[in-house]
């Protein structure tokens, strides 16, 4: 990897990277949306207002990323987000299966918080400048979420055999959709080789790290096994459908809304 | 009708009254409380829940059971207060001198060698006679952040970026009330009220 910095894409790159751009916005956006519909259904009050924050930060990186993009190019980021539909959006099907109970909701945002902080370390890095500042300025955030979820997992797979079931069956579910945050974009190894983009297999094995050691060795869980091979991110269950119907239909009908 | 539940009925966690440092040269106030179950727990939840927006470097969580407050009229009818036991050791002192910011209980002002939760009350009584309360709980109950730079960075630095937006940034949606009541648009009051 050169640390040379990058001043220039050429536009094989910035097709790349506003791909990449999307890709991580997409995820972020789905997630919040899940998350946000804990709102006032959280099992206390503290961590109904501690997951609406968390959904808000993400929805924010979401903002930082396709802001970026915009400045390469790319659409105003209210269109990206509200008019597009099922069919458009990159995001993986981690973060679109439906809420479930509170469990499911810890495991899936730490296996999420997890690969996104260390993501995003390894961006501050990037030798695009653009990018290497999103990214410091996300990663405080996420290491935030990392601790509240890595807590949560932990007192849910320790605490009632209860709680520990449905622990485990969050895992079982969720494991194996969780490799897809690990899958390239198209001219992402170029963007790689550049520096612009982090090494997704280092973060990969990274994650496998701390993801393996807190469920596993701190947590007594067992980690199932996932598939060889994901479909794409441009496949998605029948679950985001009815999401974005929800998400967009403010926007949708007030399509010349000037103030939100 | 509504039965008195029995203690083995409460499933609430314990409450935690939750202390915000704004900067390194003001002192700890007491800003609210979070129910949690233990103190990593109620440290994570008290950042969530009162550090979104307003700055602070640093958080001090205390059990409720930790705590012993009096006002000066509960100190007349109660006196027994000043005997609470506890611990020999160092006590935190907090007051409450005004009504004017009902979000704040106490603001502490120091600490106190003392013999226990009521000889602490003593101590915080003389030395600070004029105010609305006394709040005293000993140091071995302060559940901290960590003041190393990671903590502070991914606790405390996010809020600081963040403005506020006041109500009126967004602007009115429609037209003012005060407009449609000048044009007489606005609905009269029920019958039931007219006379009232």
């Amino acid at each position: 990897m050169t640390t040379t910095p990058t001043t220039h894409l050429t536009d094989t790159q910035t097709q790349a990277l506003l791909l990449k751009l999307t890709v991580l916005a997409d995820d972020e956006i789905i997630l919040a949306h899940r998350n946000g519909e804990w709102t006032g259904h959280a099992p206390i009050l503290e961590e109904d207002i501690a997951l609406a924050n968390i959904a808000q930060d993400e929805l924010g990186h979401a903002g930082l990323y396709l802001s970026l993009a915009q400045t390469l190019g790319g659409s105003d980021p209210d269109r990206v987000a509200f008019w597009r539909g099922p069919d458009d959006y990159l995001n993986t099907r981690l973060v679109e299966l439906p809420k479930g109970d509170w469990a499911f909701t810890m495991v899936r945002q730490f296996l999420y918080d997890t690969f996104e902080a260390l993501w995003l370390e390894a961006a501050t890095r990037s030798t695009y400048a653009p990018l290497a500042e999103v990214a410091a300025k996300a990663v405080r955030e996420e290491k935030f979420h990392v601790q509240h979820t890595a807590l949560w997992v932990e007192r849910l797979a320790l605490g009632t055999p209860e709680s520990e079931r449905r622990t485990r069956a969050a895992l079982t579910e969720l494991w194996p959709h969780a490799a897809q945050l690990f899958q390239p974009v198209e001219g992402e190894a170029d963007l790689t080789a550049a520096g612009i983009l982090p090494d997704l297999n280092a973060v990969h094995a990274r994650w496998t790290d701390l993801v393996t050691r807190h469920l596993v060795d701190k947590c007594g869980l067992t980690l199932p096994d996932a598939p060889t091979t994901q479909p794409g991110r441009d496949t998605h269950t029948h679950h985001l459908a009815p999401l974005l119907e929800e998400m967009q239909s403010v926007a949708r009908q007030h399509p010349d809304a000037e103030v939100w | 009708m509504t039965q008195p539940q029995s203690p083995s009925s409460d499933t609430q966690w314990p409450r935690w009254e939750v202390f915000k440092q704004d900067a390194p040269n003001r002192p700890h106030q007491a800003v609210g409380s979070v129910h949690a179950g233990d103190p990593p727990h109620a440290l994570l939840t008290a950042r969530n829940v009162f550090v979104r927006r307003p700055a602070a470097v640093s958080l001090w969580c205390v059990r409720e059971d930790d705590l012993l407050t009096a006002t000066p009229e509960e100190l007349t009818t109660n006196p027994a207060l000043l005997d609470s036991p506890g611990e020999t050791g160092t006590y935190h002192v907090g007051v409450k001198r005004t009504n004017k910011r009902s979000m704040t209980f106490v603001d502490l002002s120091g600490t106190v060698q003392a013999s226990g939760s009521g000889d602490a009350l003593r101590q915080a009584q003389v030395m600070h006679p004029d105010v609305l309360a006394w709040m005293v709980f000993p140091e071995s109950a302060v559940v901290r952040t960590d003041e190393d730079p990671g903590t502070v960075e991914s606790w405390f630095a996010p809020a600081k970026d963040k403005t506020y937006k006041q109500q009126q940034h967004y602007g009115v949606i429609g037209r003012h009330v005060g407009e449609l009541k000048r044009a007489g648009l606005m609905p009269g009051r029920a019958a039931s009220e007219e006379g009232a």
